[in-house]
């Protein structure tokens, strides 16, 4: 087997064993009905104690034949209003970039608790899209309150 | 599990073994209670005993497995559960204000 489907088996495995409250990370099913190991639906809940709490956002996560060598896309769907997300919902994070900080050790688990993280914590030097930074840099009210109505669209089932 | 020899590297992760009775980690984030049920149980017997000892009103939360909401008369063979897998508790909410 492929190091990259055995890894992807026990990074399953170990979701399933212990994951963080709220979470969801499930490879996601072909159109046979059968398992794609490479594609994984994810949820990630917003953090308590910031604007975004209460959301439960939707996550793509790809991985790549050369994974964990290289990293896997992260792609919020539908895309998410976020200075750090590009257009396209892809998201922008030093962890998640092979030239950057990705590494191979680094698990889903962390991958998803990292992007939780990122919600909070705009990195305004690196924007990836001009909607969310442009608002976020000039009338912070305002995008709060566009936050807020993302978190009341995108509440928990 | 880990004090069991290692079942072979199978490749079928979500085949589950077929043992009669799971154990169940049921959890919301402050207490965790582990259950072991058949997996021809209804959960209803499980989300019942969870609150009961959380002193929780039944109608008060919401159990959900791998984020989807689970309904009292599913049992564990309908959701293809496995061994240690995790149901977790959360408050019951309604939108809109």
């Amino acid at each position: 087997m492929s190091l990259c489907m055995s890894r992807l088996q026990e990074e399953r495995k170990a979701w399933r064993k212990d994951h963080p409250f709220g979470f969801v990370a499930k490879p996601m099913k072909n159109s046979q009905g059968a398992l794609d190991l490479k594609r994984w639906e994810c949820m990630i809940p917003g953090r308590d104690k910031t604007i975004w709490e209460g959301a439960l956002l939707k996550l793509e996560v790809q991985f790549p034949d050369e994974y964990p060598t290289k990293p896997p896309k992260c792609k919020f769907t539908p895309p998410l209003f976020h200075p750090n997300v590009y257009p396209s919902g892809t998201v922008c994070l030093s962890i998640l970039n092979e030239e950057e900080a990705w590494k191979p050790a680094i698990t889903i688990k962390q991958i998803l608790l990292g992007i939780q993280m990122l919600l909070d914590e705009v990195n305004p030097e690196s924007p990836a899209q001009a909607e969310a930074y442009n608002l976020f840099k000039k009338d912070r009210v305002a995008y709060e309150k566009q936050v807020r109505k993302i978190v009341k669209d995108n509440q928990a089932p | 599990m880990s004090n069991q020899p290692s079942p072979s590297p199978g490749n079928q992760e979500e085949a589950p073994p077929q043992s009669e009775h799971l154990n169940i980690k049921v959890t919301d984030n402050n207490n965790e209670v582990f259950f072991k049920i058949k997996r021809t149980t209804q959960l209803k017997k499980l989300m019942d005993a969870f609150c009961d000892r959380q002193g929780k009103q039944f109608h008060s939360v919401r159990f959900l497995f791998d984020g989807t909401r689970v309904n009292p008369t599913d049992n564990p063979e309908m959701l293809d559960m496995q061994d240690g897998d995790t149901l977790e508790v959360h408050q019951e909410q309604i939108g809109g204000c």
